[in-house]
C-alpha cells in the first residue's frame, strides 16, 4: 500500500506530462489525498505498512519503505497541500503533472527506510522543482536556478560522503535504517559524518546563513503559488535531522549541538525580522518560512522528546498554512497582477471572503491557540527551554515578531482606505478555503490525534541522545 | 571466438569494400559489429584461452563497451568513403585484443592496433583535423614508448611478461609506474591529458565519440590488469590531478566538445577510483553509464554540427527539437551523476570502492570536484532551454535512438541491480 501511495501521484503526474487534461490531475490529487488519509487512519488503527525489495543487493541497497507515525503525518499533509494546490492554482496540465510527480517523490522520501533510497528521492525531488522553475519561472529564473542547484549540490555531495562513511565506518551490512541504527558511528569519525549530513540538511531546512537560495527561488517561481507550496513541503531538513543525521551519529551531534541551537534561534529571529520589511507576499512568506523552520529546528536540536515532537508537528503544519498562503497569494496575483503588498490596500471591502481566509491562515501561522501553528510552537519552546532558556527566549521573540509582520501585512492588504474592487471567493475556491480551514482547526484542536505514534519515536530519539524518559 | 569473428569480418569487409556501395558497406559494418556482439554474448560467462589471448569477465565486459562505442560511431557518421567504417572495425578488433590479454607484449601490439586506425580517423576532416591527428599521434607514440620501456623493465624486475606478476624493489615500482603512464595517456588521466581537448575539438564528432568510449573502455581493462600495489601512490596522485584539472578547466569552456573533453579527463579520474580494489564490476558499470551518456551527448552535438559546437549554438534546441534537447539534458545530468539517472549509480559504485580502500581524502576531493562539475554540466543542460535558434538537422532515426538511450539511462538508474549480476558474470 505504501508503494501504491507513492506510485499513484507519479503515475498521474506522468499521464499529465504526456498531455492528459488538467481535470485528471485534480482527480489524481484527490485520489492520492484520500489514499493517504486512509493510510493515516489505518495506521492510527494499529496497522503497519512496510515494503522491501532489492535495489542493488550487492551493495546493500533495498527499496525499503514503511509507514510510522511520522511518515503517516507527512503523507497526510503532503497529500492535502497538493490537493489544495490542484484545486486553485491556475496552471496548465503539465505544471500540475510536475507537481504530482514531486508529490510522489516527497512521499517516497518520507517513507524511505533505506538511507540510500532516501538520498535518491531527496535528489530526484529536485528535478520537478527545477523543471517547474525552468519552464514556468520569471525573468531571472536562470540565476535563481543556479543558486538553488549549487546550494543544494554543495550540500548533497558531502551528504553522499557521509552516507558512504556511515556504512563503511559503522560496519553495517546494508543501508537499511534498522541495520544502520544498530551500528552507529563512534569517535572522531562521528563528527565528520554528522557534519556531512548537517551541511545538506541545514541548507534544506534552511538555517541561517545557508538560506540564501530560498528568497530567489520563491521570487522567480510561477506566481500561481503551486511551486512555492511544494517548495515549502520540500524543506525536509528538520525531518532528516530527526530521522537520519542525529540518530546515526549522536556523538557528532553532541559536539555541534550548541552551534546548531544558536543558528536555529538566530534563523527564527532573522527570518521574522526580514519578513517584517518584505515588499511582496512571496518574500514575506519565504522569510516567514525561514523563521518557522528555525523554530522547528530548535525543537529537534534540543534533543528532548517535547522539542522534537513540536518541531516535527510544526514542520507538518507549516506545510499546510504556508502552502495555503502561497496559493492565496497566487489568487491575489491572478486578480491584481501584482504581489507587492503596498499596491493592494483595502481589499476586505470588496472581497470579505478572501480577507477572512487570509486572516485565518495568518493566525494559524502566527500560532494562535486553537489553530495548527500553536501546538508545535508551544512544544518546541517547552523543549528548547529545558536545554537553553536563553535561546528559547530569543526564539520566542520570533513568535511575537511573526504576529507583527503577519498582522501588518494583513492590515496593509485588506484594510486601510478602500482600494480596488476585486472578485471574492468563487467556484473552486470555496472548497479550497473550506478544506484549509477544516485542516487547520482540526490540527489545532486535536493535535494529539495527529501525534499518534510520534511520541514513541520522539522518546526513542531522545534516548539515543542519552536523555528523555 | 569474438576475436575470430571480428578479425574475419574485418578481412572480408576489406575486400568487399571495393565492390560494394558505401551505404551498403555501412550496413555491412553494423552487421559485422553485431556479429561480434553476438559472439560475445554466445560465450558469455565461459572462460576462453588461446596462448596469451584469454577471454575472461573483464575482457567481455570491456569489449562489450568498446563494441557499443564502435556501433554508435558507425551509426552516427555521414561519410562518402568506406574506409572510415573499416578503420573503426580494425580499431574495435584491437580494443577487444587489448581487453583480452595479460601479456604485456601482446598488449602493446593491441594498443598499436587500436591506435593506428584512430590516427587516420582523426584526420578525417582536413585542416584542423590534421593538427588534431598529429597531436593524437604524438601522444600515442609517447604512450607506446613509455609502455614499451615499462615492459622491458617489468621483465627485468620479475622475469615475466604477464601483467600482475608479483615483484618488489625500485625497479619493479618504476616498471609498473611506466606501464601506468603509458595507459594513462590512453584513458586521458592528468597530467597525460594535455592536447586531449585539442584532439577532441579538432576531430570529427563521431570519431571523438569513439575515442571517448571505446578507447577508454579497452585501456581501462588493461589498467585493471597492470595496476599493482607498488603503483598505488602514483595512482593517487594521477586521480587527484585528473579530477582537479579536468573539472576546473571545464568550468571555463565555451565550446561543447572541449567541455566534454575536460569532463572526460575528470571522469577518467573517477573511474580510476575503482582500480584500488580492482572491482571490474563497479568500473564496468561506470563505463557503461559513461559510454551511454557521453555517447548521447556527442550524438546530439553531431546533429547540430559536424564541426565545433559553441555552447551558444545549443540555445533553443529544446524548442526547436524537444527530443534532442531533452536527450542532451538527460545526458548532461547523468554525467553529473544526479539521481535517479544511471550516472549516479556509476559514481556511487566507484566512490564505494574508494571508501572500501580507505581513500577518504581522495573521496572527499572527488565529491567536492563533483559539486564543481555541476556548474558546467548545468550550463550544458540548461542551454537547450534558453532562448535562441539552434541549428539542428534532425534525422528521425537519430532522434529515436537518442530518446531510447535517454530512457535507458533513466531505467538503468531506477533498476541498477538488474544489470550488475550480468556484469559480474561476464
Amino acid at each position: 500500500m505504501v508503494v501504491l501511495a507513492i506510485l499513484l501521484p507519479i503515475l498521474f503526474g506522468a499521464l499529465l506530462l504526456l498531455g492528459a487534461p488538467r481535470a485528471l490531475g485534480v482527480l489524481g490529487a484527490l485520489a492520492s489525498f484520500l489514499l493517504n488519509l486512509g493510510l493515516f487512519l489505518a495506521h492510527r488503527g494499529g496497522e503497519t505498512f512496510a515494503f522491501q525489495a532489492p535495489l542493488v543487493p550487492q551493495a546493500g541497497v533495498y527499496w525499503a519503505f514503511a509507514l510510522d507515525g511520522l511518515s503517516a503525518l507527512f503523507f497526510l499533509t503532503v497529500g492535502l497541500t497538493v490537493l489544495l494546490g490542484a484545486l486553485v492554482a491556475r496552471v496548465e496540465g503539465r505544471f500540475l503533472g510536475l507537481a504530482l510527480l514531486m508529490e510522489g517523490l516527497l512521499l517516497g522520501l518520507f517513507a524511505a527506510r533505506d538511507l540510500l533510497v532516501f538520498y535518491l528521492f531527496f535528489e530526484a525531488a529536485l528535478i520537478p522543482a527545477l523543471l517547474m522553475l525552468l519552464f514556468y519561472g520569471g525573468e531571472g529564473r536562470l540565476r535563481a536556478l543556479y543558486t538553488f542547484l549549487l546550494f543544494t549540490l554543495a550540500g548533497s555531495l558531502p551528504m553522499l560522503a557521509a552516507i558512504l562513511a556511515v556504512k563503511a565506518l559503522g560496519g553495517s551490512p546494508t543501508f537499511l535504517l534498522p541495520d544502520l541504527l544498530a551500528h552507529p558511528v563512534r569517535g572522531q569519525a562521528a563528527f565528520w559524518v554528522f557534519l556531512g549530513f548537517a551541511l545538506a540538511f541545514a541548507i534544506k531546512t534552511p538555517l541561517f546563513p545557508v538560506h540564501a537560495w530560498l528568497p530567489l527561488f520563491h521570487r522567480e517561481n510561477h506566481p500561481a503559488g503551486l511551486a512555492d507550496a511544494l517548495g515549502t513541503l520540500y524543506k525536509v531538513g528538520v525531518f532528516a535531522f530527526f530521522r537520519y543525521a542525529i540518530p546515526l551519529a549522536p556523538e557528532g551531534f553532541a559536539e555541534l549541538q550548541g552551534l546548531l541551537l544558536f543558528l536555529a534561534a538566530l534563523s527564527a529571529v532573522y527570518g521574522a525580522w526580514v519578513a517584517f520589511s518584505a515588499p511582496d507576499f512571496k518574500t514575506l512568506l519565504a522569510y516567514a518560512g525561514v523563521s518557522h523552520m528555525g523554530v522547528a529546528a530548535l525543537g529537534v536540536f534540543s534533543g528532548t522528546p517535547e522539542g522534537a515532537l513540536g518541531g516535527l508537528f510544526l514542520l507538518a503544519a507549516s506545510g499546510v498554512y504556508t502552502g495555503g498562503l502561497f496559493l492565496l497569494a497566487g489568487k491575489l496575483h491572478e486578480r491584481l497582477s501584482t504581489l507587492e503588498i503596498g499596491r493592494y490596500r483595502g481589499l476586505a471591502h470588496s472581497a470579505p471572503g478572501i480577507a477572512a481566509l487570509a486572516l485565518f491562515l495568518f493566525l494559524a501561522m502566527v500560532g494562535l491557540p486553537g489553530l495548527a501553528g500553536f501546538p508545535g510552537e508551544l512544544l518546541t519552546l517547552l523543549g528548547a527551554y529545558q536545554v537553553s532558556p536563553w535561546l528559547a527566549g530569543l526564539a520566542f521573540l520570533s513568535v511575537i515578531a511573526s504576529a507583527a509582520y503577519a498582522l501588518t501585512a494583513f492590515q496593509k492588504t485588506f484594510w486601510e482606505e478602500e482600494g480596488k474592487k476585486v472578485a471574492d471567493l468563487k467556484g473552486e475556491e470555496w472548497p479550497f478555503a473550506a478544506l484549509a480551514v477544516l485542516a487547520l482547526v482540526t490540527m489545532g484542536v486535536f493535535p494529539g490525534f495527529f501525534l499518534h505514534g510520534l511520541e514513541s519515536l520522539a522518546e526513542a530519539f531522545a534516548r539515543i541522545l542519552g536523555g528523555g524518559a | 571466438m569474438t576475436l575470430l569473428v571480428l578479425a574475419a569480418v574485418s578481412v572480408v569487409l576489406t575486400l568487399l569494400g571495393f565492390f560494394v556501395s558505401v551505404p551498403a558497406f555501412k550496413r555491412l559494418t553494423i552487421l559485422g559489429l553485431s556479429l561480434g556482439l553476438l559472439a560475445l554474448f554466445a560465450t558469455w560467462g565461459r572462460a576462453e584461452a588461446f596462448g596469451p589471448y584469454q577471454v575472461d569477465g573483464v575482457s567481455r565486459v570491456f569489449t562489450l563497451l568498446a563494441l557499443l562505442g564502435a556501433l554508435w560511431t558507425v551509426g552516427l557518421v555521414r561519410t562518402r568513403r568506406f574506409e572510415f567504417y573499416l578503420l573503426v572495425l580494425y580499431a574495435a578488433t584491437g580494443m577487444h585484443l587489448l581487453a583480452s590479454t595479460k601479456h604485456l607484449v601482446l598488449m602493446l601490439v593491441a594498443l598499436e592496433a587500436l591506435s593506428l586506425p584512430l590516427y587516420a580517423l582523426a584526420t578525417w576532416r582536413r585542416g584542423t583535423g590534421l593538427e588534431a591527428a598529429l597531436k593524437y599521434f604524438l601522444l600515442g607514440a609517447l604512450a607506446a614508448a613509455f609502455f614499451l620501456y615499462g615492459t622491458a623493465l617489468f621483465y627485468g624486475a620479475t622475469g615475466s611478461l604477464l601483467a600482475g606478476a608479483p615483484g618488489e624493489g625500485p625497479l619493479y615500482a618504476l616498471a609498473v609506474g611506466l606501464l601506468l603512464v603509458g595507459l594513462g595517456f590512453k584513458v586521458a588521466l592528468a597530467p597525460f591529458h594535455f592536447w586531449t581537448p585539442d584532439v577532441y575539438q579538432g576531430s570529427p564528432t563521431p570519431v571523438v565519440l569513439f575515442m571517448a568510449t571505446g578507447v577508454k573502455a579497452a585501456a581501462f581493462a588493461a589498467l585493471l590488469r597492470v595496476v599493482a600495489p607498488a603503483s598505488l601512490e602514483a595512482l593517487t596522485l594521477l586521480i587527484a590531478l585528473s579530477v582537479l584539472l579536468g573539472n576546473l578547466a571545464a568550468l571555463g569552456q565555451k565550446e561543447a566538445k572541449r567541455l566534454l573533453a575536460y569532463s572526460s579527463i575528470a571522469h577518467a579520474g573517477y573511474m580510476a577510483l575503482a582500480l584500488y580494489t580492482g572491482n571490474a564490476q563497479a568500473l564496468g558499470f561506470y563505463l557503461l553509464t559513461y559510454v551511454l551518456a557521453t555517447g548521447l551527448a556527442f550524438a546530439v552535438l553531431s546533429e547540430i554540427s559536424p564541426d565545433q559546437v559553441p555552447l551558444t549554438s545549443l540555445k533553443g534546441l529544446f524548442h526547436r527539437d524537444p527530443l534532442l534537447g531533452l536527450s542532451l539534458f538527460v545526458a548532461a545530468l547523468s554525467l553529473l551523476g544526479l539521481p535517479p539517472l544511471a550516472g549516479f549509480w556509476g559514481k556511487y559504485l566507484v566512490f564505494t570502492e574508494a571508501a572500501q580502500a580507505g581513500q577518504w581524502g581522495l573521496l572527499v576531493l572527488a565529491l567536492l570536484t563533483s559539486a564543481v562539475s555541476a556548474y558546467y554540466y548545468l550550463g550544458l543542460a540548461l542551454a537547450v532551454f534558453q532562448k535562441g535558434e539552434a541549428a539542428a538537422a534532425p534525422r528521425p532515426l537519430a532522434r529515436s535512438v537518442a530518446l531510447l538511450v535517454a530512457l535507458f539511462l533513466l531505467l538503468l538508474g531506477l533498476f541498477p541491480g538488474s544489470l550488475l549480476p550480468a556484469l559480474a558474470a561476464g
